[in-house]
C-alpha cells in the first residue's frame, strides 16, 4: 500500500513535550465473560489528534467508548482500570458520568441527528445545560455550525428537518452539536466510514481545524486516514494495544512485528 | 488451432424451474391482492349496510334528546355525551400510568425478576375477558365502595382493562426509537430523564398516538365491562350533560345492547340501527382527529 505522507524528518530533533489530556492506565473491558480490551495504557496529548487503528473487531471502538463512560449505558459491560481527565479519575464513584460526557463529547460511526430541525439539533446540548434565550442560542448555533464548516450550506433552512440533509452534512451537524456544548475532548468513532470520499475529505479537513481548540481521539479502519490526519497513532490487535507512538514512527519505523505486518497489509 | 467455445454450461437453475417459481410468484401476488380486496369489500359492505339501516333514523332530535323508556321517539343525546365522558376519564387515568409503566419497562428495567413479574402480570391482565373485569368492577366500586352505578366506576374498570395494552403499546413505541438517538443525547451530557423526555418520547409520538387511538376505539365499543359498573340508564334528571362523576352513565354501545335486549320501546330496532351508525361515525371522527393531532404534534416535535 502507498502511504501519502512526508518522509520521516531528522530523528535527532527531539519532539517537544506535550501535556496528556486523557491518560488510560491498564484498562480492561469485558462483555460478560469475554475480555474485549486487555490491559491497555495510553496517553492522549492535548490539542492533538490521536488515531486508534486496527482490524475489525480489535477493540478500538470498545476502547474509545470507555473514554466517556458510554459503556455505562449497556448492560453486562464491565470496565476495570483507570482513565483520568486532567488527572481526575472519570471512573471514580463520586464522579457523575453525565458531567464527564459533557466534557468529553462523542461523534458516532453513523450520523445520528435527532429527528428535529437543524437548529434544534445544534442547540439541544446548550438547552439541556440550561442555556435559555433565543438570541444566545442563535449565536451558539451559528458559531458551532461555522466551526463545523456547515453554516453556509444550512443557514437558510435552519428550521428544516436535519434528516433531509445528506449523510456528510448530517455528520458535520453531529460535530456541530458536540461543539455547541464546548467539550474539552472530542471522541470520534469512525466518523467517515459511512460517507463518500468528498464528504470524508471535508470531515478530515475539519478534524485538522478542530485540534487547535480540542483534543481529538479518532477511531478509523483506514490507515491512510490515520496517516493523513493524526499526530499520534495507537495500533490495536485482538483487544491488545500493541504499539503507540507518533504517527510517522508507527508508519515508518514500527517497533512491533505485528504493527509492521498490519501497516504493510499482511492482514486486516 | 481449434476454436474453443467460451459459452459456459449452466449447472444451477433449469428453465422449467425458473418458469415454476415465476408462476408461483405471480400466483402469490394475486392471492395477497385478493385477500386485501376481500377485507376492503367486507368493510365497505358492513359500513354500507349500517348506513342503509341507520341513516333514516338519525335526526337532530335523535342526536340530542334523552332516551325514552316506553314511548316511541327516544334519542341518544346523553349516551353520546357519556361515551365521550367515560372515554376521556379513562384516558386520563390510563395514559399517565401506562406510559410511565412502559417507560420503566423499556428504558429503566434491566431484566431481572421484578421486570419479568411486571410483564407477566401485564400479559395475564390483558387476557382477562371484559365481562370478568365488569364483574370485578361491580364487586369493588358498586358493592364494596357503595358507589352504585357511576361514570367513575366505569372509567376505573376500563382503566384496569386497558392498562396492560397501552403499557405494551408504549413499550413498543419506545423500542422503535433507534438507540443511536439515546447515545447521541447521552454523549452530549444529557441526563437519562432529559434524553427520554426530549428525544425518545417525541420520536415515539406517532406510534404512541396510534396506540392511544386503538385503545380509544376499544373504550368506545366496550359494553360488557360497563353494564355492571356504569349502568344501563342515564342520570335521573335525563339531562344530557351531567359532569358529575357519580351519576349513572350509560354509553352509546351499552344503549345499543340495552334497547335490543332489554328495551321496552316499540322502535327499538330503529333506535339500535341509528345508534350503531352514530357509534361508527364517532369512532371514525375520533380516529381522524386523533391522527391529525398526532401528526401535527409529531411535526412540531420532530421538525418540518
Amino acid at each position: 500500500m502507498i502511504i501519502d505522507m512526508q518522509a520521516p524528518p531528522d530523528v535527532s530533533v527531539p519532539p517537544k513535550p506535550v501535556q496528556a489530556k486523557l491518560s488510560v492506565q491498564s484498562l480492561d473491558v469485558y462483555y460478560g465473560n469475554f475480555q474485549a480490551i486487555k490491559s491497555a495504557s495510553l496517553e492522549v496529548p492535548e490539542n492533538h489528534v490521536t488515531a486508534l487503528i486496527g482490524p475489525s473487531g480489535c477493540g478500538k471502538s470498545t476502547f474509545i467508548r470507555a473514554l466517556n463512560r458510554m459503556h455505562d449505558l449497556t448492560p453486562n459491560v464491565r470496565v476495570d482500570g483507570q482513565v483520568t481527565l486532567d488527572g481526575e479519575d472519570i471512573y471514580d464513584p463520586n464522579i457523575d458520568p453525565v458531567n464527564i460526557r459533557h466534557r468529553i463529547g462523542m461523534v458516532f460511526q453513523r450520523p445520528n441527528p435527532f429527528p428535529k430541525s437543524i437548529f434544534e439539533n445544534v442547540v439541544y446540548g446548550p438547552k439541556i445545560h440550561g442555556v435559555r434565550g433565543r438570541k444566545q442560542l442563535m449565536e451558539i448555533a451559528e458559531r458551532s455550525l461555522r466551526h463545523a464548516a456547515l453554516w453556509d450550506e444550512v443557514k437558510d433552512r435552519l428550521d428544516r428537518s436535519a434528516l433531509d440533509l445528506s449523510g456528510g452534512q448530517q455528520q458535520r451537524l453531529c460535530i456541530a452539536r458536540v461543539l455547541a456544548v464546548e467539550p474539552e475532548v472530542i471522541l470520534m468513532d469512525e466518523p467517515a466510514s459511512a460517507l463518500d470520499p468528498i464528504a470524508t475529505s471535508k470531515i478530515e479537513d475539519l478534524i485538522g481545524e478542530l485540534k487547535k481548540d480540542y483534543t481529538v481521539v479518532i477511531v478509523t479502519h483506514s490507515m491512510q486516514q490515520a496517516a493523513r490526519i493524526s499526530d499520534f497513532t495507537a495500533f490495536f490487535l485482538m483487544g491488545e494495544l500493541v504499539e503507540v507512538g507518533e504517527t510517522r514512527d508507527i508508519f515508518f519505523k514500527p517497533k512491533d512485528k505485528r504493527t509492521e505486518d498490519y501497516i504493510t497489509g499482511r492482514y486486516g | 488451432m481449434a476454436v474453443v467455445s467460451t459459452a459456459r454450461v449452466r449447472t444451477i437453475g433449469s428453465a422449467e424451474h425458473f418458469a415454476r417459481r415465476r408462476n408461483f410468484d405471480k400466483f402469490m401476488t394475486g392471492a395477497l391482492w385478493a385477500a386485501a380486496i376481500a377485507v376492503l369489500v367486507l368493510l365497505a359492505f358492513f359500513i354500507g349496510y349500517i348506513l342503509y339501516l341507520g341513516a333514516p333514523h338519525v335526526s337532530w332530535h335523535f342526536l340530542t334528546s334523552p332516551p325514552s323508556e316506553v314511548d316511541v321517539g327516544g334519542g341518544i343525546g346523553p349516551e353520546i355525551f357519556n361515551s365521550f365522558y367515560i372515554l376521556i376519564l379513562t384516558l386520563l387515568f390510563t395514559t399517565p400510568i401506562a406510559v410511565a409503566g412502559g417507560i420503566y419497562l423499556q428504558e429503566y428495567a434491566r431484566g431481572g425478576l421484578f421486570t419479568n413479574v411486571v410483564q407477566f402480570c401485564a400479559e395475564s391482565l390483558s387476557t382477562i375477558p371484559s365481562i370478568v373485569m365488569g364483574l370485578f368492577g361491580l364487586l369493588i366500586f358498586v358493592t364494596t365502595l357503595h358507589w352504585k352505578f357511576t361514570a367513575i366506576g366505569g372509567a376505573l374498570t376500563l382503566t384496569i382493562l386497558n392498562l396492560p395494552a397501552l403499557m405494551r403499546v408504549t413499550q413498543e413505541a419506545l423500542a422503535s426509537v433507534p438507540n443511536a438517538f439515546r447515545e447521541g443525547s447521552m454523549a452530549l451530557g444529557a441526563t437519562k430523564w432529559q434524553t427520554i423526555t426530549r428525544v425518545v418520547l417525541p420520536s415515539a409520538i406517532a406510534p404512541l398516538t396510534t396506540g392511544v387511538v386503538l385503545i380509544a376505539g376499544r373504550i368506545f365499543g366496550e359494553t360488557a365491562a360497563l353494564i355492571f359498573t356504569a349502568g344501563t340508564s342515564v342520570s335521573a334528571g335525563n339531562s344530557a350533560y351531567d359532569f358529575s362523576l357519580f351519576h349513572q352513565a350509560e354509553t352509546l354501545s351499552v344503549h345499543l345492547w340495552y334497547v335490543h335486549s332489554e328495551g321496552l320501546v316499540p322502535d327499538a330496532a330503529q333506535v339500535g340501527n341509528g345508534s350503531a351508525l352514530v357509534l361508527l361515525a364517532m369512532v371514525l371522527i375520533f380516529n381522524i382527529s386523533a391522527r391529525v393531532l398526532g401528526g401535527a404534534l409529531s411535526k412540531r416535535l420532530t421538525g418540518k
